[in-house]
């Protein structure tokens, strides 16, 4: 089968930083796929690219067998590619059901089954349904990451890529968005993930890529991909 | 779902009544025989009314501030001259002709300009507003140069002359009634919510899906709808246009208007509109002394009452009935001045 994103000899440069030097990688449908790399090694600049926030200064983004290179940021995720920010983020002085009503309004007609039919559904499946009076502005942070995940969803993806969605949670939270991830493949989204914190990564995917200054230097089942020496090598003395 | 819709639509039909409720106050006015300077006063306040309905849009929900609207009114109000002058063109028909003139205005604007993104927009738009009232002034015998046109007609409702103080009073409060009507119907439909969800935050808005560029332009064409409207019925109540009426002092004037009165707030524009035209005559204030009013009040306002007057006034109430300040509900949350 071919893969649901297909990446190949992406580029990146801002001024004379090479973010992303010719990175090839192919998302497959169903699965949930890790990307790990130290800091600044490009894997926000790689959804920031694929998502159309940055134009490519090469290479080309394949989804679902259609070119979406360097489409604008509202086009792409209507074709069905949802994105979390590395910064949680919502509406802040809307309400917490509105910010979810808004996220649905946008998306692509039809397709699939919706999972969740109705924005009330949605907060339920993030277990944010007791908060939907609020203002988003006043939720603690890991209700926010929620709610960011929630506004994507509500965007009807059929690719997710969550960019640190567990960075600033709590050990419960965590588990929680684990839980939640994890159930997804099964209501037909596929997900990408970036985290550094590798027991998560271990939890949530079968299969690793690792990028360090802009290259993809290890891609593959995540226990190998974890024991391979040229990771372990990037990793010294790091959190592995 | 059909329950929750209903009652939807009941809680949001409940934001509309007050502002109903005095319009309807302000239509009786004619029967406590009130002189005709007030009437006059009353009339320009209700066109200036309507072009901050549309003001509201553009500002309290997309989150844009134009500094050159007035420029907007003047495009409606010579649309409407011109059409009269050399088309025979009367009132009714000019509206929709001048508000449509006034909102491709708003696009060749709003293109370059809002690609540009915030701070260059106020810039531009200001300099748009000068750049008009060159051109006018510029512009010959066809603009009528720095003296402007005049503008003959009469304005005849089922075969009644409006031009009737009273009758053109009662006119302009109709034309003030719909224009709420009509931004609270954006307010409360999904169209309101995009751009409201722009307001907050355009990089998550694109992220889901929102076309932020082409909503921006659309908010700043709706608001010139009601302008051009707007410039209509100004235009027919002087008799007589002039350049200066839609240069930078005008423009600042409307922006602080809506400040005043809170842009987000479905009755702020009402009250911006009717403090700013009756506050001088109140305060018996000449014209220097007026703008030195004012500029202190926008700067309490926004200062003190984030959500403008109206605002202010909501929250207080609130506090005073319920005991402790409550959540603010979606349209009547701080208008941050973010420009
Ligand atoms: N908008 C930008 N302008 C200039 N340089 C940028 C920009 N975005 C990223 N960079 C640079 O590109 C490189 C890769 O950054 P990126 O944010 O993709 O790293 P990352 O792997 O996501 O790091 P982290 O784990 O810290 O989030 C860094 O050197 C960064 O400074
Ligand atoms: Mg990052």
């Amino acid at each position: 089968m071919s893969p649901i994103l297909a990446i190949s000899g992406l580029s990146k440069q801002f001024g004379g930083v090479t973010a992303l030097a010719g990175v090839d990688l192919a998302i497959e449908e169903g699965e949930i796929l890790g990307v790990v790399g130290p800091n600044g090694s490009g894997k926000t600049t790689l959804f920031n690219v694929v998502t159309g926030v940055h134009k490519p200064s090469g290479g080309t983004v394949l989804f679902r067998g259609q070119d979406i290179t360097g489409l604008k940021p509202h086009a792409i995720s209507r074709a069905g590619i949802g994105y979390t920010f590395q910064q949680a983020m919502a509406f802040a002085g809307l309400g917490v059901l509105e910010n979810v009503q808004i996220a649905g309004e946008h998306a692509r007609a039809g397709g699939t089954a919706n999972p969740w039919p109705t924005p009330q559904a949605l907060l339920d499946f993030v277990g944010l349904s007791a908060l939907g009076g609020e203002k988003a502005g006043v939720l603690p942070f890991g209700s926010l990451r929620l709610l960011g995940l929630a506004l994507a969803l509500a965007t009807r993806p059929s690719l997710l890529l969550l960019d640190e969605p567990a960075a600033g949670l709590n050990d419960r939270e965590t588990a929680a968005l684990v839980g939640l991830v994890r159930q997804l493949p099964g209501h037909g989204i596929t997900v990408c993930v970036i985290d550094h914190d590798m027991k998560l990564m271990q939890m949530l995917c079968r299969r690793l890529a690792v990028l360090d200054f802009g290259s993809k230097i290890a891609d593959g089942p995540t226990e190998a991909v974890l024991a391979d020496p040229k990771v372990l090598e990037v990793y010294l003395g790091g959190d592995l | 779902m059909k329950e929750d819709r209903r009652a939807d639509l009941f809680e949001s039909l409940r934001s509309l009544l007050p502002v109903l409720v005095i319009l309807a106050l302000i239509a009786l006015v004619p029967l406590f025989s009130p002189s005709n300077r007030f009437l006059s006063l009353a009339i320009s306040a209700g066109i200036n009314v309507i072009a901050l309905y549309g003001l509201s849009v553009l500002f309290g929900q997309t989150g844009i501030l134009s500094m050159g609207h007035a420029a907007l009114v003047g495009v409606g109000a010579y649309a409407a001259a011109i059409l009269a002058r050399d088309f025979g063109i009367g009132f009714w028909l000019a509206l929709p002709a001048a508000a449509l003139a006034s909102a491709v205005f708003a696009m060749i604007v709003g293109i370059p300009s809002l690609r540009v993104g915030g701070h260059h927009f106020v810039i531009m738009t200001f300099a748009f507003g000068q750049l008009l009232a060159i051109v006018l002034t510029n512009g010959g015998d066809y603009t009528g140069a720095a003296t402007g046109l005049d503008i003959a007609g009469p304005v005849t409702l089922f075969g009644a002359d409006m031009t009737d103080l009273t009758r053109y009073y009662l006119m302009v409060v109709a034309f003030v009634t719909v224009a709420a009507v009509a931004s609270w119907a954006i307010i409360h439909s999904s169209y309101g919510r995009t751009l409201r969800a722009i307001r907050e935050n355009e990089k998550l808005a694109a992220s889901l899906g929102i076309n932020v560029g082409r909503h921006k332009i659309g908010a700043f064409v709706v608001s010139g709808i009601f302008a051009g409207i707007s410039g209509v019925l100004l235009a027919y109540f002087l008799g007589h246009i002039s350049p200066s009426q839609f240069s930078s002092f005008p423009s600042i004037y409307l922006a602080l208007m809506v400040m005043i009165g809170g842009a987000r707030l479905i009755e702020g524009p009402l009250a911006g509109g009717i403090l700013v035209a009756f506050l001088p005559e109140v305060l018996n204030l000449d014209p220097v002394q007026s703008r030195i009013v004012y500029g202190v009040c926008l700067i309490a306002v926004i200062m003190l009452l984030p959500d403008g007057l109206i605002g202010g006034i909501v929250r207080a109430l609130r506090a005073a009935f319920s005991g402790k300040p409550k959540q603010e509900t979606e349209d009547c949350d701080a208008a941050e001045v973010r420009q």
